[in-house]
């Protein structure tokens, strides 16, 4: 219980993770896809704001003078993930507008049955 | 076929993560670069909200190209969707009188909040992109609500590169002035004050209007489509 | 003095002027990519005499590194960013008559993002930076694909971007594990703190980061998106995208592996990937019909070959890969160009229809076997000393290993000269004995097509002229430790 208690973000970030590649591995409806990617990138940010945290941190902020900033928690991982997180918004919009184009060109999603170039 | 190979390649993309995860135990400090932004960022800077600080002023550079990505997403779904013209707006039945009514109301207090949240960047949390990802949910509400209604595109484009040319003037005034590109020219001001932190401010303002924008016409062009 | 930030922020400012100007003085857009790549190209002349001796290090913000992000100008990152910036002007030149269909206004902002993209990611220092660079140059590239908006656009930027997102999330995955461990993003930080941890617990880090790179440096068996997506980009993109793009994500790649890492066993490994992708590339390219895929799967076997080089890791290999590098990326862009108005006059890209072209568009045809004849390694063009070299590296290594990966490679470039040679033939010798009448291709598209012609003649006959430059670049990724050092202090 210990390990899972210490443990949690990183499994939970993970599976994520793998959901995210599963997806987008295995399934044949193109808007599935999209979402198996926002899950990608959703698992990816939690890792990496999991990563910057210290053991009963508070948040980076001097809100008020004479604050103790000897536990704050890191705060280069979360200006990473809000990079990350608006990268990750950019490349899903694009997907989607890729998604409605195709759908109009070929009235499906299914990516087994778009295969106009073959070799 | 397909699903067992993908599970086998998950399996070993799992076992070689796990094993690197191993060598860094959750809750510790490993850092030596966010300790020193913690002890010398409200000197350096003058906000006091560290993550901002690293945000715009010791990784700014990241911040410029992450604004990039996002106004590369909205041309190029521009782009893809559109054919440079404004297609006809089609017939929708008009939303009931307590919507629309409703709808009218909260926009400018949508708008107000998120205006707040990223001019007080360096003082709250939040910053540009929160606050712009507000006001492009009140654009949006008004697009579901009030369905007659659109606003230029016009207005957005210059919003836009309004917004990302400030950005990149400010950076070679900073380069013009303080001989490093993006260098904190005016002064900081006293600490937790609103004019504070010298062109913190003035970067978070110009990257909330562009994000804002940017969001509201991605959403105007995926509306125009469906 | 100049400052290399300059290099970056002056194209970024204009391209996010386009569209003021779109509203006010239409007919200027289309200027614009010149001139910005055009300030760029001096920018970086004036730039490379000084840093063959020693980088010019700029720290953005003015703190220390490792306690901000930092550019490296050094011969490489100067190497490289006159390159692109030469490249994209005379591609933005030969598009000014190109492209006239669709958003043109957002044409002009894509492209100068993609190469202000490929810009930073040759120059910066710092491994966070590299991925909003690398992924600046990636959506544009995804937009840029679906530009046309065809059936078979789409389909390819669909399967690109999904491909390149996975990627991309792979490599970010990577650079967490890798300020898990070290605490730090700056690239000669981490490199100078490697050897502190057990080799095992970077080898995660270092597979994932290569394999989120490699799917935009098309290494095998990451390179599925590059046949679609290069042929169906209109042509003055799949000249960016195949001369540059691939380039600048093997260049990332190399960074990495070289520098950070360190890795020495992993080379071997990395050759034995350049042979199976050049092989790979020049066996399908064997059996094309359609002229843009023959030329993108070309580009896979180049890569390949230029990944095989850059392996070898002793100073003539650097050298000889680099060379490789800028023979391909010459030779290429001008083969697309060529192509794009071929296939333009003639209505379709299949290699039958260009049937008789050589007397339909001489000087375009001329062009185009100027650049088959230096990709296959004909003397006296540029690719001839650049496979003298690769050879002669492999050969002075004396390991059996490299050498029986050469006598591959060697047998790969003869498949290239096959099919290439099938294409020369359908050119001048086949085809309708009436006279056609000639349609050649606008003056504004001839002249970037002859001053590549020129390039490679020039520098094939007297390659003395960028060896100097070549042996900077190569050392600078070979040692290592002066690059920590200078950044470090």
């Amino acid at each position: 219980m210990g390990f899972l208690n210490n443990y949690i973000y990183y499994i939970g970030a993970f599976g994520l993770i793998l959901i995210g590649l599963y997806i987008i591995l295995v399934k044949r409806n193109l808007i599935k896809v999209i979402v198996g990617l926002g899950i990608l990138d959703t698992g990816v940010n939690l890792f990496l704001i999991s990563i910057g945290y210290i053991t009963k941190g508070t948040a980076p902020i001097f809100s008020r003078p004479g604050i103790d900033s000897a536990d704050m928690v890191d705060p280069v991982p979360q200006a990473l993930v809000l990079t990350a997180i608006v990268i990750g918004v950019a490349v899903l919009a694009l997907a989607l507008s890729l998604a409605i184009r195709l759908y109009q060109h070929y009235g499906a999603l299914n990516l087994r049955k778009i295969r106009e170039q073959k070799w | 076929m397909r699903r067992i190979v993908s599970i086998l390649l998950l399996i070993i993309v799992a076992v070689g993560i796990s094993l690197s995860l191993a060598k860094i135990p959750f809750g510790t400090s490993k850092t030596k670069v966010g300790r020193y932004y913690i002890d010398e960022g409200i000197k350096e800077t003058g906000a006091v909200n560290i993550v901002t600080s690293v945000v715009v002023n010791y990784r700014g550079f990241d911040t410029l190209g992450e604004v990039t990505v996002l106004f590369i997403a909205t041309i190029g779904l521009g782009a893809v969707l559109t054919a440079g013209g404004r297609e006809k707006i089609r017939k929708t039945e008009p939303a009931s009188l307590v919507l629309y009514t409703g709808c009218r109301l909260l926009f400018p207090l949508i708008l107000v909040f998120g205006t707040y949240i990223f001019i007080h960047g360096h003082l709250t949390p939040g910053g540009g992109f929160q606050g712009g990802a507000i006001i492009a949910s009140g654009f949006l509400l008004i697009y579901l609500g009030c369905r007659e209604r659109r606003i230029s595109r016009v207005a957005f484009n210059l919003a836009e590169s309004l917004g990302g040319l400030i950005f990149v003037v400010i950076g070679l005034l900073g380069l013009a002035f303080g001989d490093y590109f993006l260098s904190n020219f005016l002064p900081k001001g006293t600490a937790n004050t609103l004019f504070s932190a010298g062109i913190i401010p003035i970067i978070y303002i110009a990257i909330g209007i562009k994000v804002g924008s940017e969001l509201a016409s991605i959403i105007d062009n995926l509306i125009e489509e469906s | 003095m100049v400052d290399p930030v300059l290099l970056i922020a002056v194209p970024l400012g204009l391209a996010f002027a386009i569209p003021l100007f779109a509203l006010f003085w239409k007919a200027a857009v289309k200027y614009i990519p010149p001139v910005a790549l055009a300030f760029n190209l001096v920018v970086s002349l004036l730039l490379l005499p000084r840093v063959l001796e020693n980088s010019i290090i700029v720290s953005i913000g003015g703190w220390q590194p490792p306690f901000c992000i930092n550019l490296v100008a050094g011969p490489v990152g100067v190497l490289f960013s006159t390159i692109i910036a030469l490249v994209g002007l005379l591609v933005s030149v030969y598009a000014l008559d190109y492209i006239k269909e669709g958003a043109t206004e957002k044409y002009h902002m894509l492209y100068l993002l993609l190469l202000t993209g490929a810009t930073g990611v040759v120059l910066t220092g710092d491994i966070f930076n590299l991925f909003v660079f690398f992924e600046i140059l990636c959506i544009s590239s995804y937009s840029l694909v679906a530009y046309l908006r065809d059936k078979a656009s789409i389909e390819s930027a669909v399967k690109y971007l999904i491909q390149g997102a996975v990627g991309s999330s792979l490599l970010l995955i990577g650079i967490g594990l890798l300020y898990g461990l070290f605490g730090t993003l700056n690239m000669a930080d981490i490199a100078q703190s490697i050897r502190s941890v057990s080799p095992v617990s970077v080898f995660v880090p270092m597979v994932l980061i290569v394999a989120g790179l490699g799917i935009e440096a098309a290494i095998f068996p990451l390179n599925a998106w590059l046949p679609d997506a290069h042929s169906s980009a209109p042509s003055s993109i799949s000249a960016i995208l195949s001369g540059i793009a691939i380039e600048v994500g093997l260049y990332a790649v190399v960074r990495v592996i070289f520098t950070i890492f360190g890795a020495q066993s992993f080379l071997p490994f990395l050759a034995l990937l350049g042979i199976l992708t050049l092989l790979v590339g020049e066996m399908c390219a064997f059996c094309q019909n359609n002229i843009k895929r023959m030329l993108a799967y070309s580009s896979i076997g180049q890569i390949g070959l230029i990944l095989f080089a850059l392996a070898i890791a002793t100073s003539y290999g650097v050298t000889s890969g680099l060379f490789q590098l800028v023979s391909h990326t010459l030779s290429k862009a001008l083969l697309f160009l060529a192509a794009g108005y071929m296939i333009y006059r003639a209505g379709s890209m299949e290699i039958s229809a260009l049937e008789g072209m050589g007397k339909k568009m001489p000087l375009t045809c001329l062009a185009f076997t100027i650049g088959v004849f230096s990709l296959v390694g004909l003397p006296p063009f540029i690719g001839f000393p650049s496979k003298f070299l690769i050879v002669r590296a492999a050969l002075a290594t004396k390991e059996t290993y490299f050498i029986v990966l050469l006598g591959l490679a060697l047998l790969g470039t003869v498949i290239e000269g096959a099919y290439f040679f099938r294409i020369i033939q359908v050119l001048y010798f086949k085809g309708e004995k009436s006279n056609p009448g000639r349609e050649e291709a606008p003056v504004v598209a001839l002249i970037p097509m002859f001053i590549f012609v020129v390039l490679i003649v020039v520098v094939g006959i007297y390659p003395k002229l960028v060896n100097e430059v070549l042996n900077s670049a190569a050392s600078e990724f070979l040692n290592r430790l002066d690059y920590i050092g200078s950044i470090l202090g």
